[in-house]
């Protein structure tokens, strides 16, 4: 009986986070909209509902009743299947995040914020993500379109790239805390009321998870695989209505799960300098100002995104490839040598 | 439930397996086989071995077979045709290692006693780090040392030599050239030029040999 208990409330908790996670997209494409009208001295969207507010429900709706174009000499099968893969890959690695801490509620009693909390989250998160660029590069495939083909090519090549460096950025906060799982990470960074965070020992690791995670959500400035200027749209090109909705949404999603790793990794994920002096650990208020807390991180992220994307022009193929590996990669080589030699020296 | 789970996912994996081997179409054998490396992560997650379950997923699903989807993309492999199996012997070797497995099955089944085992902590990254780095150190740093080597012999065999590429052209007569034209030793990076009247002056001028005239010599 517990066993079923267990299960209907991992269920609910999935459901919670998903409709939470999902509002916050849907309205991260709002905010990106609005500021990058802001950056380039526009208004964007601001019609439906007050300042633009149910924008994202107009675009849903829209998005519904498109008629859903199928080119006649695709590939079935693999053509349905890319935009499914790439969104399952984008939302699975949303479970693990711890959203706060341990929270005492009157009638449920003590529950955790985090979906599923088990061993090896980070090497979950890293299997997971690297599962999504099989999404895009069948889409290019199967369109039978060559500027598809050409968008799924560079995104394979992008993302097998940067994935290098992504992982090895990881390293560093790896060996601070000694553990891959993250809600532990996160308890590491508790010291000194709050402040120990990761990001104070390892910023160079920062740096590089920051420039590889832009690349590996295929963000601008390397958005080679739909550089709308020579790809027409890239591995979506032939995509309408639903199914490019969810390579969109699925796009937005890895910006949020990507801040969301960011913000648990380095900047110490539900952790408010001083909460527990003014609120004391394990109290109600504690917890709900540690998740507010962790939310703002993460949407600072998002705003960082949106104002790199208003900002820089993009890298042509060659830069992007020499940079991955000639600079990024020994870069993370470099951070995880640091580390080391901090923590062998009991620096840290 | 572990046995529903274990029923499901090993069904899986046999079910994808027996694709790879049906599908004609060289991608479809891909995805399929991808299939086959998931079921088998959640069958170790089962046993109580997440880490491998998680590198299983990172090393086999998000890694190799990227790169087999990549090459299988890149060269647009057609679709195989179905044809007849001409090595005739190939079925009864089929049949008799069937039956060698089989057999070993059974016997397994047969003798070793089916008391569920301690779950233990084998599986969790804490226990396998201490192990991999004092126990096993020998068999770890021989294979990373093997990996090493393959990375460099591909490299070896990948790398251009200097030599006059095959489309290298002068026309007769004065005139200024690209460098990476002639030598594709130079990256597209470093634009240089060199002037030269024929096509033997400029392989002389970069000091690079002229694979054409000697077989024309030969």
């Amino acid at each position: 009986m517990d066993q079923v208990l267990d299960i209907i409330l991992r269920f609910v908790a999935i459901t919670v986070v998903f409709v939470v996670v999902l509002l916050i997209v849907a309205y991260t494409v709002l905010a990106e909209r609005r500021i990058l009208g802001f950056i380039q001295g526009r208004l964007g969207p601001n019609r439906v509902g007050y300042g633009g507010f149910l924008q994202p429900f107009a675009d849903l709706l829209k998005f519904i009743l498109k008629e859903d174009i199928v080119p006649d000499k695709s590939t079935r099968f693999i053509y349905f299947l890319a935009p499914v893969v790439t969104t399952m890959a984008a939302m699975m690695t949303m479970i693990v995040y711890p959203f706060g801490p341990e929270v005492k509620l009157p009638v449920i009693g003590e529950i955790q914020l985090v979906v599923a909390r088990f061993d090896v989250a980070l090497l979950y998160v890293l299997g997971i993500t690297s599962l999504g660029v099989y999404g895009i590069a069948l889409a290019g495939w199967s369109s039978n379109n060559k500027y598809s083909l050409m968008g799924g090519l560079r995104s394979s090549a992008q993302m097998i790239s940067y994935e290098l460096a992504l992982g090895l950025s990881l390293i560093g906060p790896i060996m601070l805390a000694g553990t891959l799982d993250l809600g532990q990470i996160v308890e590491v960074q508790s010291r000194w009321h709050g402040t120990g965070w990761l990001i104070l020992f390892a910023p160079l690791s920062f740096i590089t998870y920051l420039i590889a995670a832009i690349a590996e959500t295929n963000r601008v400035p390397f958005d080679l695989p739909e550089a709308e200027t020579e790809l027409v749209a890239g591995f979506h090109t032939e995509y309408s209505a639903m199914k490019f909705a969810l390579f969109f949404l699925a796009e937005y999603i890895n910006m949020f799960t990507v801040s969301m790793l960011a913000t648990t990794l380095f900047l110490g994920g539900w952790n408010v300098p001083f909460a527990d002096v003014v609120f004391g650990r394990g109290t109600f208020l504690f917890a709900l100002v540690s998740v507010i807390g962790f939310l703002v991180k993460v949407m600072f992220f998002l705003f960082l995104y949106i104002w790199i994307r208003g900002t820089l022009p993009r890298f042509r193929f060659d830069q992007l490839m020499n940079f991955g590996w000639k600079f990024l990669l020994p870069l993370a080589l470099v951070s995880i040598f640091i580390t080391a030699t901090l923590i062998f020296s009991k620096v840290i | 439930m572990l046995v529903l789970l274990f029923i499901l996912f090993g069904g899986l994996a046999i079910g994808c397996a027996i694709n790879v081997v049906a599908q004609r179409n060289p991608l479809y054998c891909a995805i399929s086989l991808i299939g086959v490396f998931m079921s088998l992560a959640c069958l170790y997650l089962m046993l109580a071995a997440p880490f491998i379950a998680a590198v299983q997923v990172i090393v086999y699903a998000g890694a190799i077979m990227v790169l087999v989807v990549f090459v299988i993309m890149l060269l647009n492999v057609e679709q195989e045709e179905r044809r007849k199996i001409r090595m005739g012997f190939l079925l009864p070797a089929a049949i008799a290692l069937a039956a060698a497995l089989i057999a070993e099955v059974t016997f397994i089944l047969a003798s070793v006693d089916s008391e569920p085992l301690q779950v233990s902590d084998l599986g969790l990254t804490r226990s396998i780090g201490p192990a991999l780095f004092t126990q096993y150190l020998l068999p770890f740093e021989i294979t990373s040392i093997l990996l090493l080597m393959a990375i460099v012999g591909a490299m070896t065999l990948a790398r251009r030599t200097r030599e006059l590429s095959t489309g290298a052209r002068v026309i007769p007569g004065a005139q200024v050239l690209a460098l990476s034209e002639i030598d594709p030793t130079t990256s597209h990076e470093e634009p240089g030029t060199i002037e030269s009247h024929t096509t033997s002056e400029a392989a002389q001028v970069l000091g690079i040999t002229d694979l054409r005239n000697q077989t024309r010599r030969e």
